[in-house]
C-alpha cells in the first residue's frame, strides 16, 4: 500500500458526551458526513446524531439478511439436488423431494450465514482490524480516547472539507482543542 | 441543552383514559351486532352443533389471551425488565378476565355430548356395529374412557380454573399492596412474586397442557401428540403479547402510558414478538416433521383431515399469516421502532390465531374433515368467535379501569421515566 499523506482530519476534544453529540449534530446538519465518533464507552446519541439510522448506513443489516438467504437457498438445493439427482433415494415411499426432512439443515445453514455475515461483515464494513489507524497520531486521542475525552473527527475525505471552514465549524462548538491529524 | 436531563414525571391520574370507555361500547356494539348475525345464521343452517364448535373455537382465543396474558406476567416477574413494567398492568387486567373465560367454559361442558365424539358414544362396540364409527374410534374410545368421560371432564375444567385462579388472584393482590407499601424494600416484593411467578410457570405448563388435551386434542380421540400442549403455550404467547403490545401502542396516545411509553422498550417488546414468531413455527413444525417422518396411521390421519379435500390452502394461508408475513415483517429494525407498523403486525398475529385456531377445531368434525366447502354452520366459525372475543374485550377494558396503569414502587419506574438511551 503507498504511504499516504497529508491531512486525515480535523480532530475536536470534548470533555462531556453532551458537548460531543452537539457537536456531531451541527457538523450533520452542516452537511458534514464524513465523519466519526470516538468514547470511551458507547453513546447511542453519537451514532443517531451521525444519521446512523438512515438507510445508507445499514450495510451490517443488509450483509446479515444476504447471507441467511443465501446460505438456505444454497442448502436447500444442495439437498434437493442430492435426493433427486446425484443419489436418488425414496425413502419410505414419500418421493424424492421430501422437502419436510430438508428443512432443519437449510434452516441451520440460514443460522449460521446469518451469524457469520453479520460478525465479518460488521469487520469488514469497519475496516477492521486496522492495525494503523492515523487518530493515533494525535497525543490527545492516544491518552484520552479510552478514558475520559470525547472526540469527533471530521475527515478531509468529505466533499464539505476545508481547512478554515471546518476548523471556524468546530472551534464554534466549544471544544477543548481542535488539532489537525497527519495520515 | 438539547440532550440534558428531561426525566418524565408521572401525571397524578394513573387511571386509564376516557378513550377505554369508547373502546368498551365499540367492542359492546360488536358484541351484540355478531351475536344477532349468529342468531340469524342459526336460523338458516338450523345447526346447533357449528354454534357450539364455534363457540370451542372462541373458548380457545378468548383463553389464550387471559391465561397467555398470565403466563406473559410471571415471564416478566421472573425475568425482571423495563418491557415488563410497561406491560404489567395491561397484562393482570387480562389476566383478571378469568371468571369471563370460566363462564364461557360452562356451556362446552354443559354440551359435552354434542361436542365431543367420545362423550356422545356410551357404548363403543354398538356404535361400532351401528357403523357410527370406525374401529379405530371404537378402540380409542373404550381405551381412554378413564380418562375422557364427561364427570372426569367437568371435573378437570373447574380444577384448572381453580388453579389459575389461585395464581390471579394473588399476582393481582400484591401487585395493588405493593404500590402503596412503605415497610417492606423491593427486595422482598420482587422474592415473593419470583416464588410464585417461578413455580407457577411450570404449574401454567402442566394445566394448560391438560386443557388443550381435554377441550381440542380429545375432538379426535383417536389422535395424540406429546407436542400439543407446547403448541398451545407457545401460541398463547404469541396471541397474548401480540394484544398486549397493541393494547400498549393504542394507550400510549395518552397519559398516564405516555409518559412511560418509550422507544426502546417497544424495540424490545418488537423483538420479544419476533422469538414467539419463530418459537411458535418450531413447535408447529416439529410436530408436523415427526408425524410427518413415522408416517404411522394413527398419527397422520390428523394431518390428512386437514390438508386435504380443499383444507390444503387453508393451512398454507395459516403459514403464511403466522409465520411468513410476521417474520420478514419483524425483521426490519425500522418496523418494530414504528407505532403503527409494529400494531398492523400485531393485527396480523391476531388474525393467524383465529385462522389456525378455526384450521384446528373445524376439520375434527365428519362432514368437514377433507372436505372443505361453503355452508351457513361453517359461519359460525366466524361470529360465534367474533362475538366472544368482542365481549371478552370489552370485559378487559373494565378490568382495566378499575386500577392505575402504571405500577408504582418498583425500581424500574425512574429509569422509564428517564430520556431514551439514559445510560449514556
Amino acid at each position: 500500500m503507498p504511504v499516504r499523506e497529508g491531512i486525515y482530519g480535523l480532530l475536536a476534544e470534548f470533555d462531556t458526551p453532551t458537548e460531543l453529540v452537539v457537536a456531531a449534530k451541527a457538523s450533520y446538519n452542516a452537511g458534514y458526513r464524513r465523519m466519526d465518533c470516538y468514547t470511551p464507552y458507547p453513546v447511542e446519541e453519537a451514532a443517531e446524531a451521525m444519521g446512523f439510522d438512515e438507510p445508507k448506513e445499514k450495510g451490517v443489516s443488509r450483509v446479515c439478511l444476504l447471507g441467511g438467504i443465501l446460505g438456505g437457498l444454497a442448502m436447500f438445493t444442495l439437498e434437493s439436488w442430492i435426493s433427486i439427482w446425484a443419489y436418488p433415494l425414496n425413502i419410505a415411499g414419500r418421493g424424492k423431494f421430501s422437502w419436510v426432512a430438508f428443512i432443519i439443515p437449510a434452516y441451520e445453514w440460514t443460522i449460521l450465514w446469518a451469524g457469520l455475515c453479520a460478525g465479518f461483515g460488521m469487520l469488514a464494513l469497519n475496516r477492521l482490524p486496522a492495525p494503523y489507524h492515523p487518530l493515533f497520531n494525535a497525543p490527545n486521542f492516544r491518552n484520552g480516547a479510552t478514558s475520559d475525552k470525547f472526540f469527533l473527527c471530521l475527515e478531509a475525505d468529505d466533499p464539505r472539507f476545508s481547512m478554515t471552514d471546518t476548523r471556524s465549524l468546530l472551534e464554534s462548538l466549544h471544544p477543548v482543542s481542535v488539532i489537525e491529524v497527519e495520515h | 441543552m438539547e440532550y440534558g436531563n428531561h426525566a418524565h414525571q408521572l401525571p397524578t391520574d394513573l387511571g386509564a383514559p376516557a378513550p377505554v370507555l369508547r373502546w368498551r361500547f365499540r367492542a359492546m356494539s360488536a358484541t351484540a351486532i355478531f351475536a344477532v348475525l349468529s342468531g340469524i345464521d342459526l336460523l338458516i343452517s338450523h345447526r346447533f352443533d357449528y354454534v357450539l364448535r364455534g363457540w370451542l373455537m372462541g373458548l380457545m382465543i378468548c383463553l389464550s389471551f387471559c391465561i397467555g396474558g398470565l403466563a406473559l406476567l410471571m415471564v416478566q416477574w421472573v425475568t425482571g425488565g423495563k418491557w415488563g413494567l410497561l406491560l404489567r398492568r395491561p397484562l393482570e387486567a387480562m389476566s383478571r378476565t378469568l371468571p369471563l373465560v370460566f363462564l364461557m367454559f360452562l356451556p362446552i361442558a354443559i354440551f359435552a355430548k354434542r361436542l365431543y365424539i367420545w362423550a356422545r358414544v356410551t357404548d363403543p362396540q354398538a356404535a361400532l356395529h351401528a357403523g357410527l364409527i370406525d374401529a379405530m374410534q371404537a378402540h380409542a374410545i373404550a381405551y381412554k374412557r378413564p380418562y375422557l368421560n364427561v364427570e372426569g371432564f367437568w371435573i378437570r375444567g373447574v380444577a384448572y380454573f381453580i388453579i389459575f385462579g389461585i395464581f390471579v388472584y394473588f399476582l393481582n393482590r400484591w401487585s395493588l399492596q405493593r404500590d402503596f407499601d412503605t415497610q417492606h424494600g423491593n427486595r422482598f416484593w420482587q422474592k415473593r412474586f419470583e416464588n410464585l411467578s417461578g413455580p407457577g410457570l411450570v404449574v401454567y405448563s402442566l394445566v394448560l397442557t391438560g386443557m388443550c388435551v381435554d377441550w381440542v386434542m380429545s375432538l379426535d380421540p383417536t389422535w395424540f401428540s406429546s407436542m400439543f400442549g407446547f403448541m398451545f403455550i407457545v401460541s398463547q404467547g404469541y396471541a397474548a403479547l401480540a394484544l398486549a403490545i397493541l393494547m400498549v401502542l393504542a394507550l400510549a396516545q395518552y397519559e398516564p402510558i405516555q409518559s412511560i411509553f418509550r422507544v426502546t422498550e417497544q424495540h424490545d417488546l418488537g423483538k420479544l414478538l419476533f422469538a414467539f414468531v419463530m418459537l411458535n413455527i418450531y413447535m408447529a413444525f416439529s410436530q408436523y416433521l415427526i408425524i410427518w417422518s413415522g408416517n404411522l396411521p394413527n398419527e397422520i390421519r390428523w394431518y390428512m383431515d386437514r390438508i386435504t379435500g380443499g383444507w390444503g390452502p387453508i393451512a398454507g394461508l395459516d403459514f403464511l399469516f403466522h409465520w411468513v408475513l410476521p417474520f420478514f415483517l419483524l425483521l426490519s429494525r425500522d418496523l418494530k421502532r414504528n407505532k403503527r407498523r409494529l400494531a398492523t403486525v400485531c393485527c396480523i398475529m391476531l388474525f393467524a390465531r383465529f385462522w389456525d385456531t378455526w384450521w384446528l377445531i373445524a376439520p375434527n368434525f365428519s362432514g368437514d374433515s377433507r372436505n372443505l366447502h361453503f355452508s351457513f354452520g361453517m359461519l359460525q366459525y366466524i361470529f360465534v368467535p367474533a362475538a366472544m372475543v368482542a365481549l371478552w374485550m370489552a370485559y378487559y377494558f373494565t378490568t382495566l379501569r378499575t386500577r392505575g396503569l402504571v405500577a408504582l414502587n418498583d425500581p424500574h419506574l425512574p429509569e422509564i421515566l428517564e430520556p431514551e438511551h439514559a445510560h449514556a
